[in-house]
């Protein structure tokens, strides 16, 4: 039945459904999970490298997070290639906003102007739908910090914290048990990377499949501080955070 | 021949136009508004060809107000400038450019300061404490600069505007109708009785 | 009357020093004769490398908004700042895609090579044409005297501290005898690990 409805973007189902929007959704639920929470004083971002091969060159630059504008940082879900294509367009909305207003642009407008490119994409004909999700970090002076996520279908919506990808649901339960509103940056950090661990296929926690990103205010000019962390980085943060022996714990518990 | 003129005082900015709409040798009109407010506290004055002048205001005036709608809330004087600004310059380089000037007063709410910009139809745009258009600017900037302070209330503003006006009345050889005064603070945009 | 390159005035001068780069321009904004403000800056670092913009001043914001975001954009493309040379190359580009309808502008470019250490600078024609030198660049409505106290005032390989007082007396002298420029300067020493702003005070008239 539905290989009547799903060749084209354009068509609703007799159920009402658009499959190849919910194909993309689907696509990206294998994707490697990333995860975002909003601390009191910055923004933890933090994702799965999914390794395909030991021969792949591992390239120095982060490949799932990405610097949008001064004040916002992403993380990707999803197809690569295609979120290229809206990160450049993102970066471009950014820079000519800044160049019109000489101020940074409302985190929520820039995502609202890249969701209206995916939702172009589910209804004017011929193209298939970005297979991307996002999860945005966000400064901006009205709001101050904020979490956002936003899906092929050209959705997005606020969040406390969020994941998209692979066991996002899991992800999601755990995040709702151990989340606090009042969290510094440092435990939103560790809660990130011990969700993490617990949603990877792979037991052992290491740079080679995490990457980490946060977006914090610099307390002596009050200017936003966005980083993407380097490996040696994220090992130490690793390490630091104790969530490999809680995991060895936990793991001889069981037994 | 038209006056415009601002002065931004410690929490406030002041804008004086003249009242006169003239066209060649005639006043046409002696209770003009050279003025068109672009949102809650930001205010534009402008002088330039006419039909040009008020075209560009009202389009000015209705993007910011597209802008509201759209993004619920309203941009900075400082945005608003910046945008002004760019819309005179690429003007500037179209077919018939607008050959409008304009001074935009404002009152940032988040950093609770009065702003005041001065544009010209080329697109150069200027954050200043106090500023004329045309000839006004040559009778009135040896006033302002001597007796300017930033720390001046509103009534001290008002009362340097007085000056200003009367040494326009001396020299200006037209009646120019006296000026229409808005203040914009913390409070919006006021009409004064001056 | 109606040159675009003189309804506003202001100068701007770079010069190259011994492992350091010095690049200043005074602070005036004007409609005509007269003065409007006393901090229109022309000076904009980008990175590590740093554009001096005289002219019309509606182009030279432009112009600086535009190689702002030109420069963000390479910045997050290739996770480093952009080079002088690389830079010289994009400002030539840009101005010459507005050939038969050019900014008014007479742009300089002056910053350290962070791989080579090496310094450079350069100047441009309103359509792009770079003049690369090895002394020093001069533009701006005063440029005529500055060329003068350029060639009377320096000499090579000068250290950071000497390259200062002579970028400074040039500028200084130079723009006192124009009517267009002045109201105060601002002056950039760029070492390769170091930059130092200072703002001039200057004779007010």
């Amino acid at each position: 039945m539905s290989r009547r409805y799903d060749s084209r973007t354009t068509i609703f189902s007799p159920e009402g459904r658009l499959y190849q929007v919910e194909y993309a959704l689907e696509a990206i639920s294998h994707a490697g999970t990333a995860i975002g929470i909003l601390a009191e004083d910055g923004v933890v971002l933090a994702a799965e490298k999914k390794v395909t091969s030991k021969l792949l060159e591992q390239d120095t630059s982060a490949e799932k997070m990405y610097l949008l504008n001064d004040n916002m940082v992403c993380a990707v879900a999803g197809m690569n290639a295609d979120a290229g294509i809206l990160i450049n367009h993102a970066r471009y909305t950014a820079q000519q906003y800044l160049k019109t207003y000489n101020e940074d642009i409302p985190c929520e407008q820039l995502i609202r102007r890249v969701c209206d490119v995916k939702q172009g994409y589910t209804q004017h004909g011929g193209l298939r739908p970005f297979g991307v999700s996002f999860i945005y970090a966000g400064y901006d002076d009205r709001y101050e910090f904020q979490l956002f996520t936003s899906n092929p279908s050209g959705n997005y919506s606020g969040w406390k914290a969020t994941s998209i990808g692979a066991n996002t649901s899991s992800a999601q339960t755990l995040l709702k048990n151990d989340y606090k509103s009042d969290m510094k940056i440092s435990e939103a950090s560790k809660l990130a990377l011990k969700i993490l661990s617990k949603t990877m296929d792979a037991s052992l926690l290491n740079s080679e499949k995490v990457e980490f990103a946060t977006l914090t205010k610099s307390k002596t000019t009050g200017k936003v501080i966005h980083k993407i962390w380097k490996p040696a980085e994220i090992d130490q943060l690793i390490k630091d955070s104790g969530v490999l022996e809680e995991a060895e714990k936990e793991a001889e518990k069981e037994q | 021949m038209d006056i415009i003129l601002g002065i931004r005082v410690q929490d406030c900015t002041i804008i004086a136009t003249s009242k006169a709409f003239t066209r060649g040798i005639s006043i046409l009109n002696s209770t003009d508004d050279k003025t068109r407010q672009l949102g809650e506290h930001s205010l534009m004055a402008f002088t330039g060809e006419s039909g040009d002048t008020v075209q560009f205001a009202e389009y000015i005036q209705a993007n910011m107000q597209l802008h509201a709608m759209r993004e619920s809330y309203e941009l900075s004087p400082k945005a608003t400038a910046s945008f002004v600004r760019n819309q005179l310059a690429s003007s500037l380089r179209s077919r018939k450019p607008y050959q409008v000037n304009v001074l935009i007063a404002g009152f940032d709410t988040k950093t609770e300061k009065p702003s005041l910009n001065w544009l010209d139809y080329l697109g150069t745009n200027v954050e200043l404490p106090y500023c004329a258009h045309g000839y006004a600017a040559f009778y009135t900037s040896s006033l302002l600069d001597r007796h300017y302070r930033a720390d001046m209330t509103q009534q001290e503003g008002l009362d340097l505007l007085q000056l200003c006006v009367k040494e326009l009345q001396l020299r200006m050889p037209m009646d120019f109708k006296g000026v229409l005064v808005k203040v914009v603070s913390n409070e919006g945009v006021k009409i004064v009785d001056f | 009357m109606s040159d675009p390159n003189s309804i506003n005035g202001g100068s701007a001068v770079a010069m190259v020093g011994k492992d350091c780069v010095a690049i200043a321009c005074d602070l005036r904004l004007g409609n005509q004769s007269l003065g409007l403000a006393n901090n229109f800056e022309k000076v904009f670092q980008l990175g590590h490398t740093f554009l001096g913009l005289t002219g019309l001043a509606s182009d030279v914001t432009t112009l600086s908004e535009t190689f702002r975001l030109k420069t963000n954009l390479y910045k997050m493309r290739e996770e480093r700042t952009i080079e002088p040379e690389t830079f010289a190359n994009l400002v030539s580009s840009t101005l010459y895609e507005k050939r038969f309808g050019p900014y008014f502008v007479g742009p300089i470019v002056a910053g350290i090579n962070s791989q080579t250490k090496k310094p450079f600078i350069c100047g441009f024609d309103l359509i792009g044409c770079i003049d690369f030198a090895k002394d020093f660049i001069v533009s701006g409505t005063a440029s005529d005297q500055l060329y003068g106290m350029c060639e009377a005032l320096y000499e090579p390989n000068l250290e950071p501290e000497d390259l200062f007082e002579t970028i400074s007396q040039a500028l200084l002298n130079a723009v006192d005898r124009d009517a267009l420029s002045g109201w105060g300067a601002v002056v950039y020493i760029v070492t390769k690990d170091q930059v130092v702003r200072k703002v001039l005070r200057t004779r007010q008239d």
